[in-house]
This record gives structure tokens, sequence and C-alpha cells, in this order.
């Protein structure tokens, strides 16, 4: 529906990354461009940006695996509480 | 306002140690509306109602505030004082409501002080970061901030986070507010020790919250509205019943106003207080960071 362009992205990237830190562990965030997400390595788990928003709530944070494919993936959750079921899978 | 401490003043007189509400003790069981719910549960049927009601959210505030929500929320602004370049954290604030008052305050004081030379920097210095739990109601207000031409410089910055684990940095914001919020949270005593480690010293955490009214008939005429008229008007605008019957329940499950400011305190901020608006309908509860 809404098209962001991909230098917006990356300008609204580079400046979250400044003052954004992991919810969980408080230490800087990485901005991974490929999977349009933001990394914490300090406890290896990703949060996607999704419409040009960080998804910082821990739980939406995914556990990386060793190729990152996990970040990769395109979201299908973009409705968080829409899905509950889906919710309850992810948190567990 | 006057209304406010004529109602308060009233109300000690008159019947001093009037609190009516029940409370619950702290433990992993918690409160949603009067259901006893467990954590995670009470976790996504916040969320269930926010993203429910997103799109009517600040039309249902006007209509059951009789458009007083406005008014709270400059009371609230005009509290916090905001400055040009000032770094502030609005939490539970997704429709961007408090944000955009807080940019409307802000310029207003930049045209005053400043000659136009100086507007250029010192806007790209100014940042408002708008943390919400929900994403719809995120989309809402970024949406409402594209069509009202807020934040086109950048001073806005949308998060999608939780209140009790923020993702921002020990001592960097200036002034911290939650309005109509921290009713909603799953912890409150986390909420606040957030709140006081991501201010910097000297910086003010208010929180504008749906509180406790005691003056004695209008408390009977307020609990009638609350129970018999917004569960309709939530059902009629909303198409929502449920959303709204959680809405009123909740607000007299929020501790009452000394009790919350009492908390506060325990979290680590100095000079606490708290103003009661409308005899308590509302409260704007203060504290500093030292």
């Amino acid at each position: 529906m809404v098209k962001v362009s991909k230098e917006v992205m990356q300008k609204a990237a580079t400046l979250l990354s400044d003052f954004l830190v992991c919810p969980l562990s408080k230490q800087p965030l990485r901005v991974c461009e490929e999977s349009n997400s933001l990394i914490s390595d300090a406890i290896a788990v990703s949060f996607p940006i999704k419409n040009g928003i960080p998804c910082l709530v821990p739980r939406d944070g995914k556990i990386l695996e060793e190729e990152d494919e996990d970040a990769s993936k395109p979201d299908n959750d973009a409705n968080l509480y829409a899905g509950n079921e889906d919710d309850k899978g992810r948190s567990s | 306002m006057a209304f406010g401490t004529v109602t308060k003043r009233f109300g000690n007189k008159l019947f001093p140690a009037l609190s009516s509400t029940p409370r619950l003790l702290h433990s992993h069981a918690t409160s949603f509306g009067f259901k006893h719910v467990n954590e995670e549960e009470k976790a996504r049927m916040v969320g269930d109602v926010f993203t429910s009601v997103a799109a009517s959210y600040d039309t249902m505030n006007d209509l059951m505030s009789a458009g007083l929500h406005r008014l709270w929320k400059e009371r609230l602004v005009s509290m916090l004082n905001p400055f040009p370049g000032m770094k502030h954290l609005d939490v539970a604030g997704g429709t961007g409501d408090v944000a955009f008052r807080i940019l409307d305050n802000i310029n207003r004081v930049k045209q005053r002080r400043l000659p136009n030379a100086f507007k250029v920097s010192l806007e790209s210095e100014t940042q408002i970061y708008v943390c919400d739990i929900n994403p719809n109601m995120l989309n809402v207000g970024k949406q409402r901030a594209t069509e009202k031409g807020y934040g086109e410089d950048g001073s806005l910055v949308w998060v999608e986070g939780n209140a009790e684990s923020l993702s921002f940095q020990n001592d960097s914001m200036d002034g911290y507010t939650i309005a109509f919020g921290i009713r909603n949270v799953t912890h409150i005593e986390k909420v606040l020790s957030e709140a006081h480690r991501v201010l910097k010293p000297g910086g003010r955490f208010l929180c504008l919250e749906l509180s406790h009214v005691s003056l004695p008939i209008f408390k009977e005429l307020y609990d009638l509205y609350s129970f018999s008229v917004i569960p309709r008007i939530g059902e009629m605008v909303a198409g929502d019943r449920e959303s709204y019957q959680y809405l009123v329940e909740s607000i007299r499950r929020f501790p009452p106003q000394e009790k919350f400011a009492s908390m506060i305190a325990d979290a680590g901020f100095q000079k606490v207080e708290y103003e009661n608006l409308v005899g308590g309908v509302v409260a704007i509860h203060s504290g500093l960071k030292i």
C-alpha cells in the first residue's frame, strides 16, 4: 500500500541506529539493510523495520540463525495484534 | 482547572478518606478491567482493544470527554515546557496527539525567541520520539503527521516498543510523557523505572491518566456516566462495546492518586507532585530525575 522510497528508509535507518538500543540488552543496534532490520549483536536478535517504523517490542525480535536466514524472511505478521494465534506461537 | 481545585478541596474536606476502589495486590495475576487474567493475556487483550479502536480513537476521546481531553493534553504539554532542540519521548502516544502539541508549542516558542536564521539548524535538532506498542496506532499517527505536515524536518520519530523495556539509551531524554497509557500496561513499576533510566538528570516525567473522583454526588454521576453511557457510545461509534467496558473498568483498577505518586517516588523520581483536573477524573503526575 504505502511505498517508502529506499532513500528515505536509509536515512531513517541511519538515524535510528544512532539513538536506539536493544530493548533487552540496552546495547547498540546495527542496521541490516539487506533484511531491513535492526540487529542486536549482543544477544543475536533481529528486530524488523516495518513501514519505516522499527519494531522493538521484545517479542518482535527473532533469534538469529547463523546464516541470518530468519532476518531475511519476508514478514507476514505486519499486523501483530490481528493474528493472535500467530502471536502466541512466536512468543513461546 | 479551577473546577478541579475546588472539587478537590471540597472532596477532601467532606470525605477525607473516601476511596472505594478495590485494588489488587501485585502478583502474577493482573487485571483486565474487572477480570483477573494472567500477564501475557493482559498484554494481548489490551493489544486487541487498541487494534480495534485505533481508527476511531481520537473521535471517541472527543465524544467521551466532551472535548476535554484536548485541554488536558494542552495542560500536560504546558507543564512540560518544551523547548527547541529538546529530545522528548512520548510513550503510548501512537496517534501523535501529544507529540503534535509538543511540536506546536516548540514552534510558538521559536517564533517568539529566534530570528529566522537559526530556525533551520534548531529544527533539525528537536526530536520527539513517539513510542507505542501497537502498530495500528502508530500507523494512524504517522499518516496524520503526513496529512498535517508534522515532522517533515525529521523531528518526529515513530518507534514500536514496549514501555516496560524501552529501546532508548540511558540519560538520553529531556522529557518523558505518557498520556492515557500507563493504566494499560502490565507492570507499572517497570514502566516507571524505564522512564527514569532514559531521562537525563534534570529530565521531567509527566503522566496524564484517568484517575479517581472522590467528591460525592459527582462521583455517582461519573460512575453512572462511565458504566451506562460510555460502553454505549463505544458500541455506536467504534462498533465495540467490550473495549470501552474495559476502559471504564481499568480506570477503577488504577491506583489512586496518592498511591501512584508514591510509586513514582519509589522509581527514584524527586519532587513528585500531582494535579487533579475536573475533580480527579484525570490527574497529571510529575516527577524529576535528579
